[in-house]
């Protein structure tokens, strides 16, 4: 609507309100929700429904309706009043429209000084909106009505905290620990505060706790990360900034679930259904898309997130319904035909895999992730040569991606171009100094290489020696034993692989087990290896 | 720029007589309301001046872009689809093409997208010249004998040979072939183009024999001498994989239509490329740049960050981490982004991040970092402990929640008042439609930012008080930085999209004094990269408890890069406050060589010549 349209229909909507009853219902099209007359409230401008989805605009008319007939009823006590305005606001602020929401929580105040919700919501609204000061403001209102409310505490403090005050942070985090000494939201809080305050060992104390309290809020693990470089311990900063994700230690917070949960559009069940994904809830995500779906069911990222929800619950037949339904709405869609290929891949069927690679690539030419694949789906199906032509023009695209070198070292394995494969994960050690597998897999070459001219025994016990400082793996533990064995050391190369067998027999890896038997035979007949890798074993 | 799914603008002011200011959509700009996210800025803002400003002339900076003849619009070709490349243009440079000793200007242009697509599609038609390229002004800069200036821009476009056509986005200036003439590099949403300056004015494209016009999505890129040969080799930052023809609709929550978030493309990897001394470069991103994960990048800066001597290169990456590459000094670099410090926010988040500047911003002689961010995230500071780990300081220096509600591009440190404190301005524009705002045809303008360092790790908004220019709205996106009218003190030309450009001239009446210096290496060049120590005989500080009195040396470097797709003057401006003595100074030189100048004359421009010093 045109700002001088909107300007008329507001001016006659205030004067027929000025005219006439004190509560009159004006229009249902009208831009502007006007509180009772001489009642010292704000009004309300309405954004525009029309471009919104339908079920937005379905929502958002009849939460309006629902104000606009508690405005009319004389008899409504303003408490009741105040939780319309609060509804409404409720749902702007969940279609992240601030400026709508603000004066209807503001009324809601004034209508109920007493209900520390809207007060709260008002400090969540001006956290995301600014400024900061009005949000400390809105969460101290509403701590002083609720003054043991734990994500009030929280988000209070946290709120403090941006406005770089952790002394004032501090102390709240420390009264909600008081309340609940479990709260890992409270200890990640205390500890960001010591931090600010650059008291690392404090920091790092209570940021294990949250760690150790809410082992999935992965977020934790950057201020401690932080907390651990400012003691000088780079090793386990670095350890811990590995470990570094997205999900926040968050405090129960019923208020801002409510309100998460609000919108029925298609666009939010998707980002509902991509948090919960992040957040490794598949069955949550699940459900979420399904709901979006409803709504939308055309929607491509909707199917193809659900398709990979099912995935990840074990159910791979119903991902390839949802990819290849996807492919039927867009036959464009590089990422449905690379999930699909990924999962036809996985079951052996090289041939039709290799076939959604190449669709994939045919509409995104620089998706490299569906290159590698490819490539590694030549490589399996005995294409071997044609996988390192993919695999460069994979590296080529992308320089630092890190799967496609170590695919490409590999598939020289395969070839059994030893020296070349030796000299390209040499490099790659280089190039990904973060990525164990290149040096890993170099041992093995240097151990077990059919070719006399790379093995180089003591060159793979330094690289093991190097390797074992980090995570201990089965695949380390069976390079060691190569290296053993290389080395002549046969008794401590059989009781290595000994040990290797018996953890694997533990976790019921069969395959695994036969080959570990095989070679452990080996070096009891005191020989060495000369397989370096399985075929399970290559990418 | 992730999703944030947050500011909104306020929104329109009403009244049942009308509003008789209504702004015109071609133009797009308009009064703000009160700028989102402000604190009142306090008085010792304007006494840190110096001197009050003359009677009815308070504002600190003033729009000459009209008068002056530098008339430019970025057109961006929005036609309803939104695709993605519309919201992240255009660039500006600020440079000497002709060697007179003043700066020119050359602005990004863009064009339609989509198959069939024409001008006449557009939602807001370009208001210049057509056919739709880059353009540059040569500044026909006037200093009169009562010291006044006279500024007048010309077009030159045509007689420069440079013919930029295509959906240009960023722009880089350096002198890659040492000839003494600063050159151009364009980057497109399409292929990017390499400009020669043949040093009489023309311009030859070599892109194709450069090596360096690589293809794809490209928005800021630097020239630096990674190696130290003394010749520039050339870092690219690339955004996303996109065609326009496999574009997906993205919405709002609520189902509007609107731009996307880089989270539905996939990242492009960045580009490294040797300087061969030939002409040509190699690209050496494979050997050179290992170890790290390439994000949609955005902005690009190069400076010593642990002051090794040599140059390392930070790259703001739009919603993943930022990159830290540190020189290991064998042609190679490590990122160490992560363990720095500065890759993510205090909370371990990427954040939006799109322009960047390096600065010493506490006057403790490193290079400190700033980077843009979306309107919940507020520019981010990190401060640089000398060893190239970083502090992020945002919040408890004021620097974050002052820029909350802003969504941030083209920025720069700079020292407005000469007081010898780097501040920060930015330019602003939404990614996001401005919620209230849907009879307009393109809802995404801001208010600009000013900053002012206060000292002692302590900023003050001084945007309320920063005059007119301050309160009118509008997309920006590119800035460079630079004195344009040589009278020491720092101006800046924006680039708006679907608006017009801005030549904001420092209007700010001061009793500092200045020291401007052009550094000229060994290759004949600016000297990039080079950093200067200022070492004043007297602070000048009215008295010691004063939180800007400082009586360590300076530090100020060369530099072009920075900000976000633009490029800026690599003369060294600096603010000596209110000390009057000549300072010392030694340069570092990028080669590792130093050399040292005594008594070096303030309040004007001189030039300095590797090898003249002592």
């Amino acid at each position: 609507m045109s700002t001088r349209v909107l300007a008329t229909v507001t001016c006659l909507t205030l004067t027929i309100a000025c005219s006439g009853n004190d509560r009159q219902i004006a229009s249902t099209d009208s831009a502007v929700v006007s509180p009772p007359a001489g009642s010292g409230l704000q009004p309300v401008a309405l954004p525009d429904f029309s471009k919104m989805e339908p079920s937005a605009q379905a929502q958002m008319r009849a939460q309006v309706a629902a104000l606009r007939s508690k405005i009319a009823d004389r008899s409504a006590p303003p408490p009741d009043l105040g939780a319309n305005y609060g509804e409404m606001g409720k749902l702007f602020m969940a279609a992240t429209d601030f400026d709508a929401a603000e004066p209807c929580f503001l009324n809601a105040q004034t209508l109920a000084p007493s209900d520390s919700r809207w007060p709260y919501y008002l400090g969540q609204l001006y956290k995301a909106k600014g400024p900061l000061e009005k949000s400390i403001e809105s969460f101290e209102r509403s701590l002083r009505l609720q003054p043991s409310d734990l994500a009030t505490l929280v988000w209070l403090g946290d709120a403090y905290l941006a406005q770089g005050r952790a002394e004032k942070a501090a102390p709240l985090f420390a009264k909600a620990l008081a309340i609940d000494p479990a709260s890992a939201a409270a200890h990640a809080g205390s500890g960001r505060a010591a931090l600010a305050a650059r008291d690392y060992k404090q920091a790092v104390k209570d940021l294990e706790e949250a760690l150790a309290r809410e082992p999935r809020a992965t977020a934790v693990h950057y201020p401690l990360a932080m907390a651990y470089r400012g003691l000088g311990n780079v090793a386990q900063a670095e350890a811990h900034l590995k470990q570094q994700g997205d999900a926040d230690a968050r405090p129960a917070d019923p208020l801002m679930r409510q309100l998460d949960g609000l919108l029925q559009t298609a666009e939010a069940y998707n980002v509902r259904g991509g948090a919960e994904l992040d957040a490794g809830n598949w069955a949550a995500a699940a459900e979420h898309f399904r709901k979006g779906l409803e709504l939308a069911p055309n929607d491509t990222s909707l199917r193809h997130r659900l398709g990979t929800a099912l995935y990840q619950m074990g159910n791979a037949a119903g991902a390839a319904e949802q990819f290849e339904q996807v492919l039927r709405i867009d036959p464009s869609h590089a990422r449905a035909h690379f999930s699909l290929g990924a999962l036809l891949a996985e079951s052996g069927r090289y041939d039709e895999a290799i076939a959604q690679f190449r669709s994939a690539l045919e509409h995104e030419p620089g998706y490299v992730p569906a290159r590698v694949q490819l490539a590694s789906a030549m490589a399996r199906s005995g294409r071997a040569p044609d996988a390192l032509t993919e695999y460069e023009k994979a590296i080529k695209a992308d320089p630092a991606h890190a799967d496609a070198a170590f695919g490409y070292a590999l598939t020289l394995v395969r070839l059994r171009r030893y020296v070349d494969a030796r000299d390209r994960l040499t490099e790659g050690m280089k190039a990904h100094p973060d990525q164990p597998m290149f040096a890993n897999a170099l041992a093995r070459i240097l151990a077990a290489a059919p070719d006399d001219r790379v093995r180089d025994g003591r060159r793979a016990k330094a690289l093991v020696d190097s390797l074992m400082k980090g995570p201990q793996t089965l695949e380390l533990a069976e390079t060691a034993a190569m290296m053993l064995a290389e080395l002549g050391q046969f008794a401590a190369a059989a009781a290595a692989q000994r040990d290797v067998l018996a953890a694997a027999q533990q976790r019921g890896l069969s395959d695994l087990v036969a080959r570990l038997t095989e070679n452990l035979r080996r070096y009891e007949r005191n020989e060495p290896c000369r397989v370096p890798f399985a075929e399970a074993e290559y990418p | 720029m992730k999703r944030a799914w947050v500011l909104v603008i306020a929104a329109l002011v009403l009244g049942c007589r009308g509003d008789t200011r209504q702004p015109t959509d071609s133009q797009n700009a308009r009064p703000a309301a009160s700028a989102p996210g402000s604190a009142s800025a306090p008085t010792q803002g304007r006494a840190d001046i110096g001197q009050s400003q003359a009677s009815g002339d308070n504002d600190l900076f003033v729009d000459r872009a009209e008068a002056s003849g530098l008339r430019f619009s970025y057109f961006n070709g929005f036609a309803g689809n939104y695709y993605f490349p519309e919201m992240l243009p255009g660039g500006v440079a600020l440079f000497d093409y002709d060697n007179d000793g003043d700066l020119d200007v050359y602005f990004v242009q863009g064009d339609m997208l989509g198959a069939g697509k024409t001008i006449a599609d557009a939602a807001i038609p370009p208001s210049g010249p057509l056919p739709l390229k880059g353009r540059l002004f040569r500044n026909d800069l006037t200093i009169n004998a009562d010291g006044t200036r006279t500024l007048h821009f010309t077009d030159v476009t045509e007689e420069s040979g440079i013919d930029a056509r295509g959906y240009g986005m960023g722009v880089a200036t350096g002198d890659f072939d040492n000839n003494g003439c600063v050159d151009l590099f364009l980057t497109f949403f399409g292929t990017n183009r390499l400009y020669r300056n043949n040093c009489n004015g023309t311009f030859t494209d070599v892109s194709k024999a450069s090596g360096a016009a690589d293809s794809g999505w490209s928005v800021s890129a630097s020239f630096v001498d990674y190696d130290r040969d003394g010749w520039l080799d050339l870092y690219v930052a690339h955004y996303v994989q996109y065609e326009v023809a496999g574009d997906r609709p993205c919405t709002g929550l609520t189902g509007k239509r609107d731009y996307c978030t880089p989270k539905v493309y996939r990242p492009q990897p960045d580009r490294l490329y040797h300087n061969l001394k030939n002409g040509t470069f190699e690209d050496v991103t494979a050997k050179a740049l290992g170890g790290a994960s390439f994000g949609p990048g955005l902005g690009v800066v190069s400076a010593d960050f642990n002051n090794d001597g040599w140059m390392d290169i930070y790259v703001a990456n739009d919603g993943r981490e930022n990159l830290l590459w540190i020189n290991q000094r064998d042609g190679t670099f490590r990122n160490t982004g992560p363990l720095s410090g500065a890759a993510v926010s205090v909370n371990g988040r990427p954040l939006g991040s799109m322009g960047v500047d390096a600065g010493d911003a506490d006057n403790d002689g490193d290079e400190d970092l700033i980077v843009t961010e979306l309107p919940g995230e507020g520019t981010t500071l990190y401060i640089n402990d000398g060893s190239g780990l970083f502090d992020d300081q945002s919040a408890p220096s004021g620097v974050g929640p002052a820029s909350l509600g802003h969504t941030g591009f083209g920025t720069a440190w700079i020292d407005y008042d000469n007081d010898g404190w780097l501040d920060i301005l930015s330019v602003n524009g939404a990614i996001e439609a401005l919620k209230g705002r849907e009879g307009q045809r393109f809802p995404y303008d801001e208010p600009k930012l000013l900053v002012q360092n206060a000292g002692q790790n302590h900023f003050t908004n001084l945007t309320p008080h920063a005059g007119a220019v301050f309160q009118v709205t509008e997309v920006s996106r590119g800035a460079a930085f630079g004195d344009i009218d040589n009278d020491g003190d720092t101006d800046i030309v924006v680039n708006n999209i679907n608006g017009p450009a801005r030549l904001l001239i420092n209007n700010v009446r001061t009793a500092n004094h200045w020291l401007g210096l052009r550094l000229i290496g060994a290759q004949g060049r600016d000297a990039l990269g080079a950093r200067v120590e200022i070492v004043r005989k007297n602070s000048g500080c009215r008295s010691d408890a004063d939180p800007k009195c400082l009586k360590r040396p300076l530090w100020r470097r060369v530099r072009s890069d920075g900000s976000y797709a633009s490029a800026n003057d690599p003369r060294v401006l600096v603010g000596l406050g209110l000390s009057t003595e000549p300072p010392m100074i030694r340069v570092h030189w990028p080669d590792g060589r130093s050399e040292t100048w005594n008594a070096m004359a303030i309040d004007r421009w001189t030039t300095l010549k590797q090898g003249e010093g002592r």
